[in-house]
């Protein structure tokens, strides 16, 4: 009886152990499974159609794969953000580019969508910024349908046109598409996750909400 | 010498069971909570919105570890086990909550298993604190039983 209670105590205690390193393991293996990736394909990828924050001819471009339902995107939208803001995208030295990765839960998808289609009146980082001062909990309404309208009324868009961009999923291939490239190119399989490249093809890959002395050495390396 | 603490902590054995443990636990939570990074190179970082959240899996990690220890010494002395499932429990509950938040583990969990894996992870997510207080009150209940139950032996031994 005791072999057997003893047997249950060292299986429960491998099963801790396991568990942990799993842990450990499925996290750390995100930087070393996708590193060649990105360096390969980075170069290639499209910025042309995408929404630029800062000058288009920077020398140093951070791509930044999120989720606008993710609570570390949002910690590093308010702490880290804009600091590089301020130090270096109204400098000119860098710009920022945002690819959709929309998977935490079902207001994902729409959110980013909504983006776009205030992109279409010219007010696309305004609305990405709205969502992240508005982000509460996942799915518990504050992304749903009501919700994305109040913000396109709250900035001032032409509501009818937001409507029908909505309803007509007008720009539901292009999220799927950046959802693609987040995940086959970029190798992301967490938000947020960054490639901050430069022109000389430099390419660096962070995973997870640094904070602003990581992105501080790597753009001042790539300068 | 009553105090079980005193029994348990005057053997070094049992002090560096601790010390493992208690960084077993602690350094892939504040990885996964993303207080800590390794790549591109080793940062600390905490906010004061994080502050609660980083508290709790300390004290997640100091209860784990004594929960433990205690009950291996407990286990050698009476060759009584049952406590000690109570502890690893209590322990799998608290780190599991901080695990599903937007890193890869929930992309894997909802990879996995849909619409399913997206349910449990906003869960954990939304419930990360309870969760972590909860599985706190049942360490420090272990902690509390096993230590009544070391005093009582150790007093009918002696």
């Amino acid at each position: 009886m005791v072999d057997a209670k003893k047997i249950a105590i060292a299986g429960a205690a491998v099963a801790l152990v396991t568990i942990v390193t799993i842990f450990a393991s499925s996290y750390m293996s995100d930087f070393e499974n996708t590193r060649s990736s990105t360096q390969d394909n980075s170069e290639t990828y499209e910025l042309k159609h995408a929404p630029v924050l800062g000058s288009k001819t920077a020398t140093v471009t951070i791509m930044e794969i999120g989720d606008y339902q993710c609570h570390m995107c949002k910690l590093w939208f308010e702490k880290t953000r804009p600091l590089i803001i301020e130090n270096y995208i109204d400098t000119g030295k860098v710009n920022l580019v945002f690819i959709d990765m929309p998977f935490l839960g079902s207001d994902s998808g729409p959110a980013s969508e909504a983006t776009y289609c205030a992109d279409d009146q010219g007010k696309y980082w305004e609305y990405h910024s709205a969502l992240f001062d508005y982000q509460q909990e996942i799915d518990d309404g504050w992304a749903g349908a009501t919700r994305l309208q109040a913000i396109a009324l709250n900035l001032d868009l032409d509501i009818e046109q937001f409507d029908k961009c909505m309803i007509t999923d007008d720009h539901y291939s292009r999220v799927s598409f950046n959802m693609q490239t987040a995940k086959k190119d970029f190798g992301a399989n967490s938000t947020p996750t960054f490639i901050i490249i430069n022109t000389s093809g430099n390419a660096e890959k962070i995973v997870g909400a640094h904070p602003y002395s990581t992105f501080e050495k790597i753009i001042n390396s790539m300068l | 010498m009553n105090n079980p603490f005193e029994i348990v902590y005057s053997q070094p054995f049992y002090i560096l069971i601790s010390i493992v443990i208690f960084f077993l636990l602690f350094i892939p939570l504040i990885t996964i909570s993303e207080f800590l990074f390794f790549e591109p190179f080793l940062v600390f970082s905490i906010y004061p919105e994080t502050i609660l959240s980083f508290s709790l899996i300390i004290i997640l990690s100091i209860f784990s570890s004594l929960a433990v220890s205690l009950n291996l010494y407990r286990v050698k002395l009476i060759k009584e086990t049952r406590k000690i499932g109570s502890s690893i429990i209590g322990t799998v509950f608290g780190a599991s909550a901080g695990a599903c938040s937007c890193g890869p583990i929930a992309f894997s969990i909802i990879t996995a298993f849909g619409t399913a894996g997206s349910i449990a992870t906003s869960f954990l997510t939304i419930y990360e604190i309870p969760i972590r207080l909860t599985s706190i009150g049942i360490l420090g209940l272990v902690i509390f039983i096993t230590t009544k139950s070391l005093s009582r032996e150790c007093k009918v031994k002696s």
